[in-house]
């Protein structure tokens, strides 16, 4: 069956879309698909009707990511949090985070944004893309009632982050744009209660629903897998244009951005495709914002390559800031000079961070304390 | 030996034979460098291998009945083709993979079995082909030629064969080089078959040059096809137990064993986890014992200053690779030992401060050794007082998933066992510290009060590794998981679970498949047929306990244990040979057969469970000896009593194959992992007798 074949679905113009429609109707890139009948007979406690999604008959076409799954009664999305039952698209997982931990905010990582604060950081279960090298895939490649969770609807889970000390909540591990609706609401909760509220995305939204979280959220990381499509489809079951398009709304939207990438050997390690990246980052988002290389490690199916080698990364960050790109930093690689910020100005070291061991001794009221020049982000109140 | 055509045949068997299982096992290896190397990726090369030959025999056959009569010439030719095909094959099991698979991934259950399975089908049906049409071949010339003659042949081929490679060839020459070796010898032997014959003329000689091409231009190709990462591959052995690889790029050497990346010479995490928490607990650090290494560990343990650090790894190819290339730091207190470290352990009268064990998660039997309630306790033995043993399982993430708890359950009670205090801190992989006192979780502070700086475990660790986390570890463990041990090996069940997991899907519609497979099989089979198909699964499946019995006690012991894979073929030999001789006696000697095959497994495993380590080396031989006898011997009976025949004896050959197939899957797969090594035994020893009482029955 495949009734939605042809139909004007919004957002078709992205190129998920535009190659994604398989021979059942479902929608795929890659390796990714749909599952066929594989919803629950009725909602659970944690369903919620899903934010964003469209309607024709019994059959619905989520519109919250790039993969505006087709749903018949019975069927599940590719992110597997989303269900048709009964003709309505419901998410599975609202108020079960299967993850909760309080965690540095470096480790998001978020280097520009209340550093050496606390982010109460949880997950649903679901993810849109399939990475082969998903860190989170016990989380991310299961379906809710797969997992033990917690029961913490969004007031609760404010409160929980109240109780720990934590300055903000992080949506993170697995996939939050997948359990959208639980995002949306515990950031507007937690926003009232003056907790700030940070995306860790792959940042595979459509620009709609991206619009409403941008109002809720006050810093996002986005993983930038790499700066070509082919990659973005092999490794990830992405793909690239619509991550672009997040980057540039969430600078539009004036929210905090920093961006990841992680270096992947034979995929994400050439210079020529960091060079057009960075290209891109300073000409449609400015160079304010900060970027990561990370340092690859062989994890989950991704197991057969070596680890990155540091002179690779280091070459990553030396080409971003011949691109102008000012805060440039690498990751998983333990007392390297570039886990600190330096003054893109004076070059004076602003802030210092052997792991999550952080000084600040060259940033005051957010300028450098040397030459005054003001550093992008958003900073502790003693320093801010 | 005067030449005719048939010994021409049967010298041609011979060389087959030979060629065959060195490519068998050069094969095999080059599947395990490319995929798991676990159980299952294993039994699914063996199996591919068994039934497609089974297919090819089944087709030589069906041949035989539909075409022209059967020719030397073309016998000779198929088997230029054989040879031709071996190196293609092995390149193909190479190279493939990145059109096949994403580059660097790894491979789930099935699509790895359909890569294998495509991959050695042409060699594998030739193969199998070839040997019944040498036999229709034979018949041709001499119409009472015994089909026993063939069968034992092509034992000694698989005997030498095997043997060449494994005490010959694979200390001295490269996959292809010896691929070059012993298919050379095959195509010498076709053209030989025809020598002196006008049979052999350009139609022959045209084919044999292009094979020789083929055999001679492989090894040209051989590092330029292994050439897979990114840099350059300083450092290429193959070493009797797999393949050694350094890769150097941008200054970082990255060490990957059979294909998979082991440890490079830049990560400090790695190495700072593995040295400091284990030796931070520990008041004076002298004697320390590693066993494996991880790249910069030394750098990292030397700051404790120890008189002596020994150094077990069982592979001199390995230690040989990481001191050349600097990846661990030669320095006077380390004493490096070759050996398997179980046996090491056994042996040693030292003791030690701190044990430190970095090996891969027990995905193999031989691996599993090392994480089961014996082991634990002879570490035990070995610590001094105050010492600490620390091993590792795969990284716990954010999440504790129902195969980790699992996971860590087992490994937890299987310590605690012998170890009071079992702290577990979870890090690039979760860490379990052991020891018969308290320990302290703050590692870092222990480091400030031993003046030691570290680039990780200073900074990174509070973040890292709280207190929730370490308790939410303590908290997900079960209460009633059974401890993982040398005969009941739970672990490596978990371990192939966490691998279905992880490429979501079950080996449910496989196994199902093969076991309706089998029934119509057995529906269908003679009875001579049902004897040699449960002879063959009773000696695959006795190979596999005996050898894993043989590791248990004496660990892995190169030598030895090929010396019992040599035994349980070339024991076939002399069973045929007296199985030729007394096969007028028919259904008394497969009596005799079934029944000693029963009482040989019973006493065998008697002895294990009553005897164990007591038992010596020479009774593993022997038992493996008596199983391949009495195997052996059921092959010319059952010729005789199905018809000599070319029909009965393709059958016979089948449902030998069959058998040994069934038996590798299901002893290796199933009944090791999930109900130990007893109850695996009592399967085969439930199979025979059944086997047993049909034969009581069938000919009354």
């Amino acid at each position: 069956m495949c009734l939605w074949a042809g139909l004007a679905v919004p957002g078709n113009s992205m190129p998920g879309i535009a190659q994604a429609s398989s021979k059942r109707g479902a929608k795929t890139v890659g390796r990714v698909h749909i599952f066929r009948g594989d919803a629950p007979d009725e909602p659970w406690k944690f369903s919620k009707e899903a934010f964003s999604y469209e309607k024709s008959g019994t059959t619905t076409i989520c519109s919250i990511c790039p993969n505006h799954c087709v749903l018949s009664p019975g069927d599940r999305s590719i992110c597997r949090s989303k269900v048709n039952i009964d003709g309505k698209l419901y998410s599975l997982a609202y108020g079960n985070p299967c993850a909760v931990h309080v965690d540095p905010v470096e480790k998001k990582p978020l280097f520009h944004f209340l550093p050496k604060s606390r982010a109460f950081s949880l997950a649903a279960t679901g993810c849109n893309f399939r990475c082969l090298n998903c860190q989170n895939w016990e989380i991310s490649q299961v379906r809710p009632k797969d997992v033990r969770a917690y029961e913490l609807f969004p007031k609760q889970a404010v409160e929980h982050a109240q109780r720990s000390g934590a300055e903000s909540i992080a949506y993170t591990y697995s996939e939050p744009i997948t359990f959208l609706e639980y995002t949306l609401e515990t950031a507007q909760t937690a926003g009232k209660k003056g907790i700030k509220n940070l995306l860790i995305s792959n940042g595979y939204i459509n620009r709609e629903p991206l619009l409403k979280l941008c109002k809720a959220v006050d810093a996002a990381n986005i993983n930038l897998k790499s700066f070509d499509d082919k990659i973005y489809r092999k490794l990830n079951g992405g793909t690239l244009k619509p991550v672009l398009e997040t980057l540039k709304t969430l600078a539009e939207q004036n929210v905090h951005l920093e961006i990841t990438t992680l270096v992947v050997p034979d995929y994400v390690d050439d210079p020529a495709m960091i060079r057009s990246m960075c290209k891109w980052i300073a000409k449609n988002l400015g160079v304010n914002h900060p970027l990561h290389f990370l340092r690859f490690f062989p994890h989950y199916k991704l197991d057969r390559l070596p680890p990155t080698p540091v002179p690779v990364l280091e070459n990553m960050r030396t080409i971003a800031m011949e691109e102008g790109i000012r805060y440039v930093y690498i990751g998983n690689v333990p007392g390297h000079e570039a886990n600190h910020t330096w003054c893109h100005s004076c070059g004076e070291l602003l802030i210092e961070r052997h792991g999550y061991e952080i000084s600040v001794p060259g940033l005051s009221n957010g300028k450098c304390s040397a030459c005054n020049a003001e550093i992008p982000g958003i900073w502790n109140r003693d320093e801010a | 030996m005067k030449k005719t055509p048939e010994t021409g045949i049967i010298q041609l068997v011979v060389a087959t034979g030979i060629a065959s299982v060195a490519c068998q096992l050069l094969i095999i290896r080059e599947f395990l460098s490319g995929f798991e190397g676990n159980e299952f990726v294993i039994a699914l090369i063996m199996f591919s291998w068994l039934v497609l030959g089974g297919t090819g025999t089944w087709a030589a056959h069906v041949a035989e009945q539909r075409f022209s009569p059967s020719g030397l010439s073309r016998l000779a030719l198929l088997s230029m083709i054989l040879a031709a095909l071996a190196p293609l094959t092995l390149l193909a099991a190479r190279t493939a993979r990145d059109f096949a698979f994403v580059h660097g991934s790894a491979a789930g259950f099935y699509t790895t079995f359909a890569y294998i399975f495509c991959i050695v089908a042409p060699y594998c049906l030739l193969l199998g082909f070839l040997l019944p049409y040498s036999l229709f071949c034979a018949r041709h010339l001499d119409p009472q030629f015994s089909g026993t003659r063939v069968y034992i042949a092509d034992n000694i081929g698989d005997v030498c064969g095997g043997a060449v490679f494994s005490f010959i060839l694979v200390f001295v020459a490269t996959p292809l080089q010896s691929m070059l070796i012993v298919n050379s010898l095959l195509v010498a032997s076709a053209l030989f078959l025809l020598s002196g014959s006008e049979l052999l003329r350009a139609k022959i000689l045209i084919p044999a040059a292009v094979a020789f091409t083929v055999l001679i231009a492989a090894p040209g190709v051989e590092k330029i096809s292994l050439h897979q990462h990114p840099g350059n591959l300083v450092h290429y052995e193959e070493s009797r137990y797999g393949r050694i690889e350094i890769f150097e790029d941008h200054g970082q050497h990255t060490l990957f064993l059979d294909g998979r990346p082991v440890f490079s010479d830049r990560n400090v995490t790695m190495a700072e986890e593995l040295g400091h928490y284990p030796l931070s607990q520990v008041k004076n650090v002298e004697e320390v014992l590693l066993i494996s290494a991880e790249g910069g560990m030394i750098r990292e343990i030397e700051k404790y200053s120890p008189e002596r650090i020994d150094y077990v790894e069982i592979d001199p190819g390995v230690t040989r690779a990481v001191f050349e290339y600097k990846m661990l730091k030669k320095i006077p207190e380390i004493n490096v030992i070759h050996a398997d470290a179980r046996l090491y352990l056994s042996r040693t009268a030292n003791s030690y401060d701190a044990v430190i064990m970095n090996l891969p998660e027990p995905e193999t039997f031989q691996i599993n050794r090392f994480y089961t309630k014996e082991f634990f306790r002879l570490v035990r033995a070995r610590l001094s007082g105050g010492g600490i043993f620390c091993f590792h399982s795969g990284a716990v993430g954010n999440y504790i998933s129902e195969i980790q708890r699992k996971k860590i359950s087992i490994l937890y009670q299987t310590a605690s066992e012998y170890f009071p205090e079992i702290l577990m801190l979870p890090g690039r992989r979760l860490y379990f510290l052991c020891a018969d006192r308290p320990l302290n979780p703050d590692i870092p502070a222990l480091l400030s009060e031993k003046k030691i700086s570290t680039s990780y475990v200073h900074g990174y660790y509070y973040g890292n590794i709280t207190s929730e986390r370490i308790s939410d570890l303590k908290s997900a463990l079960y209460n009633n998981t059974d401890p993982n041990t040398d005969f009941s090996p739970g672990m490596v069940a978990v371990m192939f679970s966490q691998w279905f997991a992880k490429f979501q899907t079950t080996p449910a519609l496989f196994l199902g498949l093969l076991a309706l497979g089998l029934l119509v099989y057995l529906i269908r089979t003679t009875g001579e047929e049902f004897v040699l198909l449960t002879t063959g699964a009773m000696t695959m499946g006795g190979e596999l306990l005996v050898i894993f019995a043989f590791q248990i006690f004496f660990g892995y012991i190169y030598f030895q244990i090929g010396l019992i894979v040599t035994v349980f073929l070339a024991g076939l030999l002399p069973g045929a040979l007296i199985g030729e001789r007394l096969k007028n006696m028919g259904r008394r000697i497969f009596l005799l057969t079934d029944g000693v095959l029963v009482v040989s497994m019973g006493l065998f495993i008697a002895a294990l469970y009553f005897a164990g380590s007591l038992m010596p080396e020479s009774a593993f031989l022997l038992v493996g000896g008596i199983i391949s006898v009495a195997c052996g011997m059921q092959f010319p009976v059952a010729l005789h009593l199905g018809g000599a025949g070319n029909p009965a004896a393709v059958r016979a050959f089948s449902a030998d194959l069959i058998g040994a197939a069934a038996g590798t899957l299901v002893i290796s797969v199933i009944l090791m992992p999930y109900t130990g090594l007893f109850w695996s035994a009592a399967a085969l020893i439930a199979m025979k007798t059944i086997s047993l009482g049909f034969v009581s029955l069938r000919y009354e």
